[in-house]
C-alpha cells in the first residue's frame, strides 16, 4: 500500500496539471487546483501514518524515510495552503490586469508541474534522479518568475535560471564523483542509489567524496539560497507572483537543503561527521553574515522576506554544521517553521501589496485601519520571522543555539546571535510602521476570504508549533535526526 | 583495443577539448564561440564511441548518438538562428578584458591539475586525464557565463560546463546509467528552450539583451 | 633513424636551409596568388630579388652610426648559426656539443633585437615605431616558444633538437599525447608571429601603419638589405624546420649514404612545404589584427602552451 503511494504522490499533481489544461474557466481552474492539493495532502498523510508505524518504505527509485517525510508534509501542507490562497488572490490579480485571463491555465499547469518535480525531488532515491527533477523545479519555477511578462520579472527568470543552472551543473560534477567513488566499492551496480550507498559509505575514498561533497555544497547550495550564491534569490522571490514566491521560499529551497543533508550524511560516513560539517559552518555563518545588512537596508517588502530567507536557511545550515541530535532537530524544525511563517508572510505581504498597489514599504502604512485581520497576521509573521517567543521559529533557533553552545561554537554564536538582534529591531521597525499610522493611499475594499482561510491555517500551525510540538511530530522529527546524525 | 590505447585516446580527446574551450574563452565573436562549444559536443560524442567499443557497453553508443544529434548539431544549430533572425550584435561583450580572462582560464587549469593530483593513486586508476579536464571544463565554463554580458554567450558557456561534466562522467565512471544520461541531455534541451524563449521574449519586447537587464539591484 | 650527425652534415644542413628559405617565401608567395586567383611571381623570385639588391649600393641615413654597418651582417650571422641547430636530415644529437633548443631560440631573439636596435639607430620614425611594435609582440612570442619546447622536452629529457627528434622516433602519430596537441596548437597560432605574416603583420605592404617587421627594414639598403631578407627568409625555415623537428621528425636518414639524405632531404622538404601551405592558407583566409587584439591572438597561444606544459608536470 504504501509502495503504490510512492509513485501514485507524483502522479497527483501530474494529473492535476494535465487537466488544468483542459478548461479555461477561473473557478474550475481553482477547485482543481483547491481538490488536487486536497488529494496530495490526504495521500501523504496516509503514507505518513504508514511509515511512521513500518518505517521506510521504497519501490525502484523512489523512497521514503523519516527524514524525506518531513519534508514532504512542509511540500503538502504549503500546496494546500497556497491553493486556498490563490482562489482570491487570482480574482484580484486578474481583475487588475497582472495575470491575463487566457493564459490562467498555462499558470496553474506550471504550478503543479512545479509541484510534481519537488515531489520526485523530496522522494528520490536515486542521486541522478534527485538531479533530474531538480532541474525540472529550475525549469519550471522560472518560467513561474517571469510570468508576470515585464522586464523585471524576466530579468529575474534569466539571472535565476542562469546562477541555479550553473548552480546544480555543479551539484551535478558532485554527484557524478561521489558515484565514481561508490561505483569504484560496490561494482557499478546500484551505485546511484542513496541507500546502496550508504551501507558502503565507510568504504568510499574519502578524497573523492571530500572533493564530491564541496561541489555538492556548492552547487545544491546555489539552489537553497547559501550565501555566497545567493544573489538569485532575491530578485527571483520578489518578482514572482506571491503564490509562488511562497512556494519558492516556504519549500523549494528546502528541498536543495534536503539534496545536500543525503550528501552529508554520505560524506560523514565516509569522511567522519567533522569535515561536512565545518563546510556546513562557513556557509552557515557567511549566509547569515551577509543577509543581515541587506535586510536592513530594503524597501521592497518582498525583496525583505527574500533575504530573511538566506538568513534563515543559513541558520538551517548552522544547526546542521553544529551537528549532534540537538542541532539536527533544531535545524529540521526550523525547516519546518520557516517554510510555515515565510508562506504566511508572503501570504499577507501579498495581500497588502494588492491593497496598496505598491511593493514599497514607506507606501505601506496604517494597515491596520482598513484590513484588521490581515495587519494581524502580518503582524504575527513578522514577530515570527524575528523570533519571538511563543511563536514557532524561537524554538527552533532556541535549538540550535543550545547545539552550537553544547559545541563550543562560541564566536559563531556570538555572530549569530549579534544578527539576531539586529534583524529583530529592523523587522519590527519595518512591520509596525506598516501597520500602524494613517492609512495612506489604501484601498477600502473588503477582505477577501480565501487569502485570510489560507493564512489562518498558516498561523495555526505556526503557533501550535510555537507552544508546544505534537508527539507524532515530535516523533518524527526524532526518527529523522537518527537518519542524519546515524 | 588495449586499456592503455584507450587512456591515451580520451588523454588526446581531453586535450582538444581543452583546445576548444580556450577557443570559447578568446573568441570575439559569438558565432565562433557557438563553433567550438560545438566542436567540443562532437569530441565527446566521439569519446563516447570510443569508450562504447573500448567496454561494449551499448548505453555508451546511445549516449554518443543523442550527444551527436543534440547537442553538436541541434542546439548550435538553435543559438546560429537566433544570432541569424534576430540581429543580436555579433561581439561577445566581455565584462573584463579577454586576456584577463584568459589568465584566469589558466590559472582554473591549473587549479584543476593540482587539485586532482592531490587526489592520488586513486585518480590514476580511475580516471587518468580525465577527470582535471573535466573539472577544468566545467570550471571554465563558468567563467564564461560570469564574464560575458550577451544572453548568448552566457548560454555557450553554459553549454561547454555541462559537456565539461558529461566528459567526466563517461570517462570516469565508464558512463552512468543511460535513464540518467537521456535525463540530464532532456533537461539541458529544455533548460536552453526556455532560455532561449526567453532571450527573444525579451528582444522582441524590449529590444535589450536580457542579460543586459540591471535594474533590480541592493 | 639516428644517430650522431657530423660536422660536415651539420654544416651540410646550414646551407642548405640558407638556400632554399628564399624558396620557401617564393612558395608562399605563389600559392597566395593561385588562391587569390592570380598568377603571381615565379617562385624563385626571391632569389633574383637578393641578387639584384647585391648589386646595388648603400645608401646611410646621416643620423645612423658605424655600427648600423654592421647589423645586417650580424643578424644573418645569428640567424644562420640558428639553423645549424635543426636537424634537417637527419634525427639524432650533433656529433660534438653545439647548442640545444634553447640556444636557437636565443639567437632568433638576438637578431629580432639587433634588427630593431638597428632600426632605432637610424633615427628614421617608421624604424622607430615598427621596433616599438615588433617589441611588443616579441615578448609574448618567445616565452611561448620556450614552454612548447620546455613541454617537448620534458618527454625526452633533453633540450637538444636532434636528440629531441630521435627521441620521438618514426611512429610520431600515436606518440602524441594530449600535451602535445596542445603545444602543436600553440606552434600554429605562433607561425604567424614568428614567421611576420598575417594575421599578425603583413609582408606584402609597405605602408608605414601596418607593418612591422618591414617598418624595421626601411633604412637598409643594396646589400645590407639584401642580408636582412635573407635573414628573414632564414629564420622562416629554421621556425618551419623547429615544428617539424619537435612535432613530426618522420623520415629523417639514417645512414650516411647519398639515398638515405636524398631520402632524408625529400622528407624535410615535404614537411616544410605542408606548413608553409598552412601559412598560406592563413594569410589568405584572414585579415591581419589591428595592434591591440594581437595580444588576444598570441594568448591563445600562451594559454595553449601552458596547458601543454601543465599537462606533462602535473
Amino acid at each position: 500500500m504504501a509502495e503504490t503511494l510512492l509513485w501514485v504522490l507524483p502522479l497527483v499533481p501530474t494529473v492535476t496539471a494535465l487537466a488544468m489544461l483542459t478548461t479555461r474557466k477561473r473557478r474550475i481552474l481553482s477547485g482543481l487546483d483547491v481538490g488536487g492539493s486536497t488529494v496530495l495532502a490526504a495521500l501523504t498523510f496516509v503514507l505518513a501514518r504508514e511509515v511512521s508505524a513500518g518505517g521506510p518504505r521504497s519501490l525502484g527509485v523512489f523512497r521514503v524515510d523519516e527524514l524525506g517525510l518531513v519534508f514532504l508534509l512542509l511540500l503538502v501542507v504549503l500546496t494546500l495552503a497556497v491553493s486556498i490562497y490563490t482562489v482570491g488572490w487570482l480574482k484580484q490579480a486578474v481583475a487588475v490586469g497582472n495575470m491575463k485571463a487566457e493564459s490562467l491555465r498555462s499558470y496553474f499547469a506550471l504550478v503543479h508541474a512545479f509541484v510534481a518535480t519537488m515531489v520526485v525531488t523530496i522522494l528520490a532515491d536515486n542521486l541522478g534522479v534527485l538531479w533530474i527533477a531538480m532541474e525540472g523545479t529550475t525549469i519550471t519555477s522560472a518560467v513561474l518568475i517571469g510570468y508576470h511578462g515585464h522586464r523585471h520579472g524576466l530579468e529575474a527568470a534569466w539571472k535565476y535560471i542562469i546562477v541555479t543552472t550553473i548552480g546544480i551543473s555543479f551539484g551535478l560534477f558532485g554527484t557524478v564523483l561521489i558515484y565514481a567513488a561508490a561505483a569504484d566499492v560496490m561494482g557499478g551496480a546500484g551505485a546511484m542509489s542513496w541507500s546502496a550507498i550508504m551501507q558502503v559509505a565507510p568504504a568510499l575514498d574519502p578524497g573523492i567524496v571530500r572533493i564530491g561533497f564541496i561541489f555538492v555544497m556548492v552547487g545544491y547550495g546555489t539552489k537553497a539560497g547559501l550565501a555566497p550564491m545567493h544573489l538569485w534569490l532575491p530578485d527571483a522571490h520578489s518578482q514572482a507572483p506571491t503564490p509562488v514566491s511562497a512556494l519558492l521560499s516556504g519549500v523549494l529551497i528546502k528541498c536543495a537543503l534536503l539534496a545536500i543533508i543525503r550528501f552529508q550524511t554520505i560524506a560523514a560516513a565516509a569522511c567522519g561527521a567533522a569535515f561536512p560539517q565545518q563546510v556546513l559552518l562557513v556557509f552557515g555563518l557567511i549566509s547569515v553574515v551577509v543577509a543581515t545588512p541587506f535586510i536592513l537596508a530594503q524597501r521592497d517588502i518582498k525583496r525583505l522576506l527574500g533575504y530573511h530567507s538566506v538568513e534563515h536557511v543559513g541558520i538551517v545550515v548552522l544547526g546542521l554544521g553544529f551537528g549532534g541530535a540537538i542541532g539536527t532537530y533544531g535545524a529540521l524544525l526550523h525547516v519546518v517553521n520557516h517554510g510555515v511563517t515565510k508562506a504566511l508572510a508572503f501570504f499577507a505581504a501579498g495581500t497588502a501589496i494588492a491593497r496598496y498597489g505598491s511593493r514599497d514599504m514607506r507606501a505601506i502604512r496604517g494597515l491596520f485601519a482598513v484590513a484588521p485581520i490581515g495587519a494581524t497576521f502580518l503582524m504575527l509573521a513578522a514577530l515570527s520571522l524575528a523570533g519571538v517567543p511563543p511563536f514557532s521559529i524561537f524554538v527552533s533557533e532556541l535549538m540550535v543555539l543550545r547545539a552550537g553552545i553544547g559545541h563550543g561554537h562560541w564566536v559563531a554564536i556570538a555572530i549569530f546571535l549579534a544578527m539576531v538582534v539586529i534583524i529583530f529591531a529592523g523587522l519590527l521597525h519595518h512591520a509596525g510602521a506598516m501597520v500602524f499610522g494613517e492609512p495612506r493611499g489604501a484601498g477600502r475594499k473588503a477582505e477577501a476570504w480565501s487569502p485570510l482561510l489560507a493564512m489562518l491555517l498558516l498561523a495555526a500551525i505556526m503557533v501550535l508549533l510555537g507552544l508546544t510540538i505534537p508527539v507524532s511530530f515530535d516523533t518524527l522529527l526524532r526518527r529523522a535526526t537518527e537518519v542524519v546524525v546515524g | 583495443m588495449s586499456a592503455e590505447t584507450i587512456q591515451t585516446i580520451i588523454d588526446d580527446l581531453g586535450a582538444l577539448l581543452l583546445f576548444t574551450m580556450i577557443l570559447i574563452v578568446a573568441a570575439s565573436q559569438i558565432s565562433r564561440a557557438i563553433y567550438a562549444v560545438a566542436a567540443q559536443s562532437l569530441f565527446i560524442a566521439i569519446a563516447g564511441a570510443v569508450l562504447a567499443t573500448a567496454t561494449g557497453n551499448v548505453d555508451l553508443w546511445v549516449i554518443a548518438g543523442v550527444t551527436l544529434a543534440v547537442k553538436a548539431t541541434l542546439l548550435p544549430w538553435v543559438l546560429h538562428w537566433v544570432v541569424r533572425r534576430m540581429n543580436v550584435r555579433r561581439e561577445v561583450e566581455p565584462v573584463i578584458p579577454i586576456a584577463a580572462t584568459l589568465v584566469l582560464a589558466v590559472a582554473v587549469v591549473v587549479m584543476s591539475f593540482h587539485l586532482s593530483a592531490s587526489l592520488g593513486s586513486v585518480r590514476q586508476a580511475i580516471t587518468g586525464n580525465a577527470l582535471p579536464v573535466g573539472i577544468a571544463l566545467t570550471l571554465t565554463g563558468v567563467l564564461v557565463m560570469a564574464t560575458r554580458k550577451t544572453a548568448l554567450s552566457q548560454m555557450v558557456g553554459l553549454f561547454a560546463s555541462e559537456n565539461g561534466i558529461f566528459f567526466t562522467a563517461m570517462a570516469v565512471t565508464q558512463g552512468m546509467p543511460l535513464i540518467i544520461e537521456i535525463g540530464v541531455i532532456l533537461d539541458v534541451i529544455l533548460a536552453a528552450l526556455v532560455m532561449t524563449i526567453m532571450v527573444l521574449r525579451v528582444r522582441s519586447t524590449v529590444d535589450a539583451d536580457i542579460a543586459e537587464l540591471d535594474r533590480l539591484r541592493g | 633513424m639516428t644517430g650522431d650527425r657530423p660536422l660536415g652534415l651539420v654544416l651540410l644542413e646550414m646551407i642548405l636551409l640558407v638556400l632554399l628559405g628564399p624558396l620557401v617565401t617564393g612558395a608562399i608567395q605563389k600559392l597566395k596568388a593561385r588562391l587569390q586567383c592570380r598568377q603571381g611571381a615565379d617562385v624563385l623570385q626571391p632569389y633574383r630579388d637578393l641578387a639584384k639588391l647585391l648589386r646595388k649600393g648603400t645608401v646611410q641615413a646621416d643620423t645612423a652610426s658605424g655600427f648600423f654597418r654592421s647589423i645586417p651582417v650580424l643578424v644573418l650571422a645569428a640567424t644562420v648559426a640558428a639553423g645549424a641547430l635543426v636537424p634537417v636530415l637527419r634525427a639524432g644529437p650533433s656529433a660534438f656539443p653545439l647548442g640545444d633548443a634553447l640556444m636557437l631560440l636565443g639567437l632568433l631573439a638576438l637578431a629580432r633585437f639587433l634588427t630593431a636596435v638597428g632600426a632605432l639607430d637610424a633615427g628614421g620614425a617608421f624604424g622607430g615605431m615598427g621596433a616599438s611594435r615588433e617589441m611588443t609582440i616579441a615578448p609574448l612570442v618567445e616565452p611561448v616558444l620556450m614552454m612548447v619546447v620546455f613541454s617537448t622536452a620534458l618527454a625526452a629529457g633533453t633540450t637538444e633538437l636532434g636528440a629531441l627528434a630521435a627521441h620521438r622516433g618514426t611512429s610520431w602519430i600515436f606518440a602524441w599525447s594530449a600535451a602535445d596537441f596542445l603545444g602543436f596548437a600553440a606552434m600554429l597560432v605562433l607561425l604567424p608571429a614568428e614567421t611576420g605574416r598575417i594575421p599578425v603583420d603583413n609582408p606584402d605592404t609597405h605602408l608605414e601603419l601596418t607593418m612591422l617587421h618591414e617598418g624595421m627594414l626601411l633604412e637598409h639598403s643594396g646589400p645590407g638589405l639584401g642580408c636582412m631578407l635573407l635573414a628573414s627568409h632564414t629564420r622562416q625555415i629554421v621556425t618551419l624546420g623547429l615544428v617539424a623537428a619537435l612535432f613530426f621528425p618522420v623520415g629523417p636518414a639514417d645512414g650516411i649514404g647519398a639515398a638515405d639524405l636524398l631520402l632524408g632531404a625529400g622528407a624535410f622538404a615535404a614537411k616544410i612545404l605542408v606548413l608553409a601551405t598552412y601559412l598560406a592558407l592563413v594569410e589568405s583566409s584572414y585579415a591581419k589584427l589591428r595592434l591591440f587584439r594581437v595580444p588576444q591572438y598570441l594568448g591563445i597561444g600562451f594559454v595553449c602552451a601552458l596547458t601543454a606544459l601543465a599537462l606533462r608536470i602535473l
